[in-house]
């Protein structure tokens, strides 16, 4: 028989890493429903990853705060840096992208991409041979490198979707982000899109993704546990006493003249 | 008391799972957090015209007869089921800056399509590629509730398209069609009035344009024989790679018959100003 105790707290402890292995199963079932989701055309054009662990995840947190540091428009900086401790706050990564969007386009002149009757927009702006695109540039000079099929893109919107009913159907958590999927490529997760999207997983009794205070990234629950950590050895050693012999609750028989007996 | 008819208790109830439907839509969470999910519902005769224009499409591309004569067939058998419209404008930015639609910064693609705004063979563009995915996010909600509901669905292109042209949802610049149902088995993928639209000769052509290399011989001398019957070593037909004027002027007459019908249909020409 096995008896497997379950706790959200403290963070990776056996009891959270109960929980979080549950979490992982969740984590496939949802890549599961990615893959099923409905696509233009019922073509196959999606990949997934998974990540999973504390170091797995603080690594795509630092991505997530170099970026904001370095890279991101002033605008995504904030996000950028709640979202990485939103990583480091969840129990699992699932990375969705799509295959397809940068290199074989649906060509079928949809319009999506540059309001034309054809594939021109993109054809016109990349390095091909008669319609062959070379992804083997990866040069980027913005976050993303392109244009991109925007029908193609669209189709990882589904598998975004169904990933995201499948973790609301289990009451876990889930969160699907730019700042995430950005992070998670550039350290090659799904390495064969140009596109990606993070969705972190958490469960917890509060929904680690909801109800963010400012400055989450200062303000955040780990930062007020290591505030205790931080003051409370120092406080200890001001109120010290010789416990065996005294106790300052205790209160003493005082004489008139103030005098300790 | 009473007692219901069962189908047509049935196709009540698919309309309370297309507004279900259309309720998942708008609740589906956003990567931008910034999109509007329109919905409509169609049902019966609404429908008819759609159907009408996509026939008319039909006429030179398997694609759209595929979709018209499955629902022109339900439509004769008074089992059309109601039609989610889902739509958004998918041409405003996410102001990221991320560079996906081929321009450097949103400002530099706002430029851009302010002056090249236009329309393809089913949507508006250029989009902003994250709207487009937030877009695909809401529309598999619906589907996903539909599945749910055990009700068969499928998400199409064609619909949406037409109905976007045909006026509904006006402000959005993408529109998808989800027929929420019918009722029976698996009727999007094993269309009974598909069966006998194509003659088999039609079906085996459609099936080698679909994969070539399927039915290709010996390549090596340049001139593949294409195998498209029993005995393709004798008479035999190659692979050829040529122009099609005759195709592509039918396929221009189609497209123009169609919006033709379109502006009827929008009322924008009367009937004296084109003759029938």
């Amino acid at each position: 028989m096995t008896r497997i105790h379950i706790d959200e707290w403290p963070p990776y402890s056996p009891a959270d890493q109960a929980k979080k292995d549950n979490v992982l199963i969740a984590a496939k079932l949802m890549v599961n429903a990615a893959l099923t989701a409905p696509s233009t055309g019922g073509v196959p054009g999606q990949e997934a990853e998974i990540a999973y662990g504390q170091k797995e995840l603080e690594l795509i947190a630092r991505e997530m705060e170099r970026l904001a540091h370095e890279q991101v428009i002033e605008r995504l900086k904030k996000p950028f840096l709640y979202e990485a401790v939103m990583v480091r706050e969840s129990d699992a990564v699932v990375f969705l992208g799509n295959k397809r969007a940068h290199e074989t386009p649906m060509d079928v002149g949809c319009g999506l991409c540059g309001g034309e009757p054809n594939c021109s927009f993109v054809y016109e702006r990349l390095n091909h041979y008669n319609g062959l695109i070379d992804a083997t540039d990866r040069r980027r000079e913005t976050a993303i490198r392109g244009p991109v099929c925007v029908i193609r893109a669209h189709d990882l919107g589904y598998a975004i979707g169904s990933a995201l009913w499948v973790a609301g159907n289990n009451f876990i958590d889930a969160k699907s982000c730019y700042s995430v999927g950005l992070a998670g490529r550039n350290l090659d997760f799904c390495m064969n899109s140009e596109i990606v999207v993070g969705i972190l997983l958490g469960v917890a009794s509060k929904n680690p993704y909801a109800d963010t205070p400012p400055n989450y990234h200062l303000t955040n629950l780990a930062k007020q546990v290591d505030a205790v950590r931080k003051i409370t050895t120092i406080t200890r050693q001001i109120p010290n006493h010789p416990y065996h012999t005294f106790d300052p609750a205790k209160k003493k028989k005082t004489d008139n003249t103030g005098k300790e007996e | 008391m009473a007692v219901y008819n069962g189908q047509k208790a049935v196709q009540g109830h698919l309309l309370d799972v297309a507004k279900a439907c259309a309720l998942a839509a708008g609740r589906a969470p956003a990567v931008s957090h910034r999109l509007e999910i329109m919905t409509e519902i169609l049902t019966d005769e609404d429908i008819h015209p759609i159907i009408d224009v996509l026939a008319t499409l039909g006429e030179n591309s398997a694609f759209q007869l595929h979709d018209a004569v499955a629902l022109k067939a339900l439509a004769d058998s008074g089992k059309l089921p109601p039609i989610l419209l889902i739509g958004a404008d998918l041409t405003k930015p996410a102001l990221w800056d991320c560079g996906a639609c081929g321009f450097k910064t949103c400002g530099e693609y706002l430029k851009y399509t302010s002056r090249n705004k236009g329309v393809g063979v089913g949507c508006y563009g250029p989009s902003c590629v994250w709207k487009a995915i937030d877009f695909g996010t809401a529309c598999d909600f619906a589907c996903a509730c539909a599945a749910q509901h055990r009700v068969e669905a499928r998400i199409m292109f064609s619909i949406g398209a037409i109905a976007m042209l045909l006026g509904h949802l006006d402000e959005a610049s993408m529109v998808l069609g989800l027929p929420v149902g019918p009722s029976g088995k698996n009727l999007w993928f094993d269309r009974e009035a598909w069966k006998d639209t194509l003659s088999f000769e039609q079906k085996m052509m459609t099936q080698m344009a679909g994969g070539p290399t399927l039915s290709m011989a010996f390549s090596g001398g340049g001139n593949p024989i294409l195998k498209s019957k029993p005995r393709w070593w004798e008479d035999p037909t190659f692979l050829k790679v040529e122009q099609d004027a005759t195709f592509v002027e039918k396929d221009v007459n189609c497209q123009a018959k169609a919006y033709e019908k379109i502006m009827r249909y929008r009322g924008v020409f009367g009937d004296e100003d084109i003759p029938e």
